[in-house]
């Protein structure tokens, strides 16, 4: 485990609403939501369909400005983040883990993790080099030239996560990352999310109705109909 | 992401050979109406190039040959060699003629030269000989082509017997092209041997053109008098008056139907691809890269189509002369070079127009 030190708040929300507007009526999605997420931590938002968890990752990435309150991704007010710097945002400190994988089928495995280098301006023959390395990692370096339609499912979310940690990002953000795997394989997804979170450092913040993902996280915010119905901090 | 834009493409074989060869009709269109454009070009003026003389003097007001009527008369040429610093003034008389052959009828631009100094005769032989007595012709080879003439065959022009004795080349104006006869051939067959078209006036060494030019319009007041260059550009800018704008028209719809198709089959990527391109976006990928790969498909898409037009080229135009012999193209390295600048352009312009749709992908789609 990481030293007390270490543990600083990357990504904070404090009093986050978000309301829809759809035919005149307002949908709270999101109701007055305030958690901390720090380095070093794994965080689950766990809740059933339809109680926020999505909306609110996707508040935390910026993707939607809350109604009301702030959130603060290291440092920063994401909210107010004009959209050119929250894409350089994205691209340099946050990496995504989504159900369906979401890889380029026209890209091979490796292509798929040197891709969101070349966002940062990474030199090619370094994002191969790299995107080799986390392949490695992952246990999935035999894997390189393959496209993803021919991998399983377990592998694919382990090239998901290998291109989500491609530029080495403080913050990873993991919508329902065990969803569409068998149990075996969300094992794995679970214990590799989780060594993210311990040995390097990051601050992981996974939205799931998972239970399993229980005994691995640091924090659980457990949501219902866009509200927090406790944290419970867990070692 | 070049390898994305391009493996995306090749994912439907069936729409990358469809696009490239709708581009490259697009583009042969273009390529086929610029050749014809320089071969009419060249064909109008090649005549007046070849006939290379000092001073042109036409009846006054005339500026051409190609879409006037001038008339002098041989009293003119009288005065014209009596002008300090003239050395020749040839007669020449042009015509519009039918000619019959075998029950079949067409219109020749007839010229009647000097057979004794060859100036104003046809700038080269294909094939036969020259005129060298009446009673003889030499036609375009194209026209002869066309009409199935053979040298040696007989023409009726009026009532008049003409033995085919060559074929002429640099004769062919696209919709009309020459025919070759002596000078009084040609005033028999008008009727009035008095009258010639125009004279073709050579200045004696040491004299100025100026000088000479402003000396005849002295002595001859109803004449228009003009420097060799200056001649062939009235004819050019004539012939250009009545063809460039059917040409442009073309070219102008080609290329909004090349832009068009290429615009639609960019667009309808990018719908068919809304989830790639969703993902990059979420993923933080900055707007010129996506730009990007629309931009590398659309390029490749054009320049592909391009060099499918460059190589069908030869072949179709080889086509074209050998079933339509009156119809004379030429192409170059310049129009080639034109042609693959233009696709470029309409390619940028069409990713353009295709770059819109992205602003309707959203990153959140990812979520859904």
């Amino acid at each position: 485990m990481n030293s007390a030190k270490s543990r600083e708040v990357v990504l904070a929300m404090h009093d986050v609403s978000k309301n829809f507007s759809t035919g005149g009526q307002s949908t709270h999605a999101v109701c007055n939501v305030s958690l901390e997420a720090k380095r070093g931590e794994l965080v689950l938002l766990l809740g059933p369909s339809g109680s926020g968890k999505t909306t609110i990752l996707t508040l935390m990435a910026g993707f939607l400005r809350p109604t009301s309150g702030e959130v603060r991704l290291l440092g920063n007010d994401v909210g107010s983040c004009r959209p050119d710097d929250l894409q350089r945002f994205r691209a340099r400190s946050m990496g995504f883990v989504f159900q369906n994988f979401l890889l380029i089928d026209a890209l091979t495995v490796t292509e798929n993790v040197m891709v969101v280098q070349e966002f940062c301006g990474t030199a090619r023959k370094a994002a191969r080099g790299k995107a080799g390395l986390l392949l490695q990692q992952l246990d999935v370096a035999h894997l390189g030239s393959r496209f993803p339609p021919t991998l399983s499912q377990g592998e694919k979310q382990r090239v998901a996560i290998a291109r989500a940690l491609a530029n080495n990002p403080e913050v990873i953000l993991a919508d329902e990352p065990t969803a569409s795997l068998e149990s075996s394989q969300a094992m794995e997804i679970i214990e590799i999310l989780r060594r993210l979170a311990d040995e390097e450092n990051r601050c992981v913040v996974a939205a799931s109705h998972d239970g399993r993902l229980r005994d691995q996280a640091n924090t659980i915010v457990s949501l219902r109909d866009g509200k927090i119905e406790n944290i419970t901090p867990e070692a | 992401m070049t390898l994305y834009s391009l493996r995306t493409l090749r994912g439907q074989p069936f729409r990358l050979v469809f696009t490239i060869g709708g581009i490259a009709l697009c583009i042969l269109l273009m390529l086929f109406l610029a050749s014809i454009y320089h071969g009419v070009r060249e064909g109008s003026i090649e005549y007046i190039r070849a006939n290379a003389t000092d001073l042109w003097v036409l009846q006054g007001s005339q500026t051409n040959i190609l879409r006037g009527s001038s008339i002098l008369l041989t009293a003119h040429g009288q005065v014209l060699k009596q002008v300090e610093g003239v050395s020749a003034a040839t007669p020449v008389v042009f015509l519009l003629s039918t000619i019959r052959k075998s029950g079949r009828t067409s219109t020749v631009y007839l010229t009647g030269y000097d057979i004794l100094t060859g100036t104003g005769g046809p700038p080269g032989i294909s094939e036969g000989r020259s005129v060298l007595r009446e009673g003889e012709i030499v036609l375009d080879r194209s026209f002869a082509a066309k009409f199935g003439i053979n040298i040696g065959d007989s023409v009726m022009i009026r009532d008049h017997d003409l033995l085919v004795t060559g074929f002429s080349e640099g004769t062919n104006m696209f919709v009309i092209q020459y025919a070759f006869v002596t000078l009084s051939q040609a005033q028999a067959l008008i009727g009035y041997p008095g009258l010639v078209s125009c004279y073709l006036v050579k200045v004696s060494q040491g004299s100025g053109v100026e000088k000479v030019s402003m000396d005849i319009k002295s002595e001859l007041p109803g004449v228009e008098v003009y420097p060799h260059e200056e001649f062939v550009g009235n004819n050019v800018r004539e012939m250009e008056s009545g063809f460039l704008p059917l040409l442009y028209a073309i070219a102008v719809i080609g290329a909004i139907v090349l832009t068009s198709i290429l615009s639609l089959i960019l667009s309808m990527n990018v719908l068919e691809r809304r989830k790639d391109f969703a993902v990059l976006k979420a993923l933080g990928s900055p707007r010129h890269i996506l730009r990007r790969i629309i931009f590398t498909q659309s390029l490749t898409l054009g320049w592909s189509g391009c060099l499918a037009a460059f190589a069908l080229a030869g072949p179709l135009m080889g086509a074209v002369e050998f079933l339509a012999p009156e119809v004379s193209t030429r192409i170059g390295i310049g129009t080639f070079a034109a042609a693959f600048a233009a696709a470029g352009a309409m390619s940028f312009l069409s990713s353009c127009i295709a770059v819109r749709r992205l602003r309707s992908v959203y990153p959140l789609e990812v979520f859904q």
